[in-house]
């Protein structure tokens, strides 16, 4: 893989070159790098390649379009994380002295803590690709940010919506090994017992273990029955869990999160019927959504697998307005740019940093598995008052 | 609660075992602790998935997938051991870490990165009551697989000339060639074995996630080792006694830990395994020749 990418920069790169050559422009367009530290072997790359996929062809057409702002052509420099928060730190570093002025970080908050405590002293705007916890940015500092609907706020609208439709009783399901999957489902909580719920139990469990009988015979044996499990757990554990969970005779309904509106769980068909997830939108018939979607087909010989990709084409947007905005090159500027944005009119809808730990306000879509499709529930976005801190 | 939390233990256990026999069947003729193990069950997965998408009602597809984790075993030992035989210890033992991070690296570039979801047949995700308590059909399937598959290994080593020259080998190879018997018939004989064995428990590794990915084999191969080592590294019976205890530990943990101490439910295990090792450093029932890797 690292091979193959390099010849494929190699050749982007000569034909930038070659492209100034012949142009020979009045105005030479400038370059800026924006390096990718991303996964693309391991756990997270599921996640991380859709978001690529969505980056690189929003950068693709800026480039078409003289590059960020107008001005800078963008170079794009991907590195494979191997899904391992050290390695992450390697090739951010790598990155960095190959001159990247941007830092693209995996969907995930550990691994992007760790890119960031490289770029958080030099100044260098860093974005997660879809990592969502809110204590992200906060871990880092002024030069992180999150893109994707962070955890507390799709906790919330989660929770918002299985108190409206009368659940009282919930069971948290945790793992400690990721803070996706250990706080997600604690905002959950927070707000559902604010809203009159009670959390009954709460399990863990060990990311990828193989076995969660022990788990579900505690849930079974629970005095108080919950009406609802909650879990951030995803791919491969989610598939396990609910899989044994039904096995065992246990009915009662499991909500996730985003990390499970992914094309693997939606090919376990009949066994996650009624499972309720978050996206970070819905593509409604003459929404821009939908046109992305078409335009995504088109460029990628594939319809999207999800809102990842979407999100990650946003991420180029953002960088091109913060640019814009900014009128350099300048890190600091850009930064300065993003933290400052405010309802940027993105896809999915109108996206702000300013006045936020730079964690983005935006809408959740809230979905429901239905006879092995993805069905639109609503889309919201929770009050500010009722997010849990992170 | 706590017949289910047996039932439970008993299940997990059986699949250890399995893995675990695999393991140790190979480290008892060659000496190898095959770490490309769990890749035979990603084979497997892999073969499940691809015979479902071809069409295969699901009794067939199953068979193909066990029938191709034995053969991958079996080309395994051909492509990467057979040449390596003689070689010291150490080397065997890297030669199957880099055939292990190879298929890896095969099934993520080749199929995809993502786990690929396998839907099993509803009848496998049912369960039935039995006087108080709900038996899970794929816990059940899971203990009777792991007895008779037991139950047929020990009868083919017991009862069958090659078991024999087998089980002769694995307390001296050389004697048993002295006899005659060829020893590339032996250990191409064991890895078909050790296969058989990891085709089996991908089945019920994969019924109990219902999806399959390219690093799958990483934890089943870990669990087996360690039941290996727990029971005697080499022993047969030993990796079968291991395999149970450490799903018994594992579930009694899970089963019982305050939610505070959960996270440390693997660092108790192995300080269980080495507690274990420290009284009897041979592990629970000791191969009849003690080899070390």
């Amino acid at each position: 893989m690292p091979t193959s990418l390099y010849r494929r920069h190699h050749a982007a790169l000569c034909a930038a070159v070659f492209g100034i050559a012949l142009t020979a422009a009045p105005a030479l367009a400038e370059e800026i790098i924006i390096g990718a530290a991303t996964a693309q072997t391991g756990g997270l790359a599921p996640y991380d390649q859709p978001a690529l996929a969505g980056l690189r062809m929003a950068l693709d057409e800026l480039n078409a379009k003289g590059g960020l702002g107008g001005k800078y052509k963008v170079n794009l420099i991907i590195k494979d994380t191997r899904s391992d928060t050290a390695q992450t730190a390697t090739v951010a570093q790598e990155l960095i002295d190959a001159g990247a002025k941007i830092m693209i970080t995996p969907c995930d908050a550990d691994p992007s803590i760790s890119a960031g405590q490289l770029t958080q002293p030099l100044g260098i705007p860093t974005l997660t690709l879809c990592g969502s916890a809110p204590v992200l940015t906060e871990a880092v500092g002024d030069v992180m940010f999150g893109t994707y609907p962070a955890d507390n706020v799709q906790a919330t609208a989660v929770a918002d919506f299985a108190i409206a439709e009368g659940k009282k009783k919930v069971f948290l399901l945790t793992s400690p090994d990721a803070t996706y999957t250990a706080n997600l489902p604690e905002y959950f909580g927070k707000v559902f017992e604010k809203k009159g719920g009670t959390v009954v139990g709460r399990g863990t469990f060990t990311m990828g273990q193989p076995d969660f009988s022990a788990e579900i015979t505690n849930i079974k044996g629970l005095a108080d029955q919950p009406d609802l499990i909650m879990t951030a757990a995803y791919e491969p554990d989610f598939p396990a869990f609910i899989q044994q969970l039904r096995a065992a005779g246990v009915t009662i309904p499991v909500y996730g999160a985003d990390a499970i509106g992914t094309p693997t769980i939606k090919g376990l068909g009949s066994l996650v019927d009624g499972v309720v997830f978050t996206a970070a939108g819905y593509a409604e018939p003459g929404s821009k959504l939908e046109a992305f979607n078409a335009a995504f087909a088109k460029h990628a010989g594939h319809a999207p697998e999800s809102t990842y990709e979407v999100n990650g084409y946003e991420i180029g947007l953002i960088l091109d307005e913060a640019v814009k905005t900014a009128g350099s090159d300048d890190p600091k500027a850009i930064r300065d740019a993003i933290a400052n944005l405010k309802d940027f009119d993105g896809i999915t809808g109108k996206i702000t940093y300013a006045g936020t730990d730079r964690m983005p306000l935006r809408p959740v879509a809230l979905m429901r598995y239905e006879g092995g499709e993805q069905k639109h529930v609503e889309t919201v976005t929770p009050d500010a008052a009722d997010v849990p801190a992170p | 609660m706590v017949a289910q939390q047996i039932i439970n233990a008993v299940s997990l256990g059986g699949v250890y075992a399995l893995l675990a026999l695999g393991l140790a069947i190979v480290f008892s003729i060659v000496g190898l602790i095959n770490f490309a193990h769990g890749e035979l069950m990603t084979v497997s997965g892999y073969a499940l998935l691809a015979s479902l998408f071809l069409g295969f009602p699901f009794p067939a597809a199953v068979l193909v997938a066990v029938a191709c984790g034995a053969l991958a075993a079996v080309a395994m030992e051909r492509v990467a051991f057979r040449p390596m035989r003689g070689a010291s210890i150490t080397s065997l033992l890297l030669t199957s870490f880099a055939v292990s991070s190879l298929l890896k690296v095969v099934f993520q570039n080749g199929v995809s990165a993502r786990p690929q979801a396998i839907a099993m047949p509803s009848w496998m995700t049912g369960a039935f009551s039995l006087g108080d308590f709900t038996i899970g059909v794929g816990p059940t399937i899971s203990i009777v697989v792991s007895v008779l598959a037991l139950i047929a290994l020990e009868v083919f080593l017991r009862r069958s000339v090659t078991g024999t020259a087998m089980r002769a080998a694995a307390e001296d190879f050389d004697v048993v060639r002295l006899l005659g018997i060829p020893a590339s018939r032996i250990i191409a004989t064991a890895f078909l074995l050790s296969g058989l064995l990891a085709g089996l428990a991908a089945m019920l590794w994969v019924a109990q996630r219902a999806s399959v990915d390219p690093l799958m084999g990483f934890t089943p191969v870990l669990k087996a080792f360690i039941a290996a080592v727990v029971g005697g590294l080499g022993s047969l019976p030993g990796a079968v006694a291991g395999g149970f205890l450490l799903g018994v530990i594992e579930v009694f943990l899970q089963a019982t830990l305050p939610a505070a101490a959960a996270p440390y439910r693997d660092a108790i295990v192995l300080s269980g395994v080495i507690a274990v090792l420290l009284v009897r450093p041979q592990g629970l029932i000791p191969a009849v020749r003690v080899q070390r890797s």
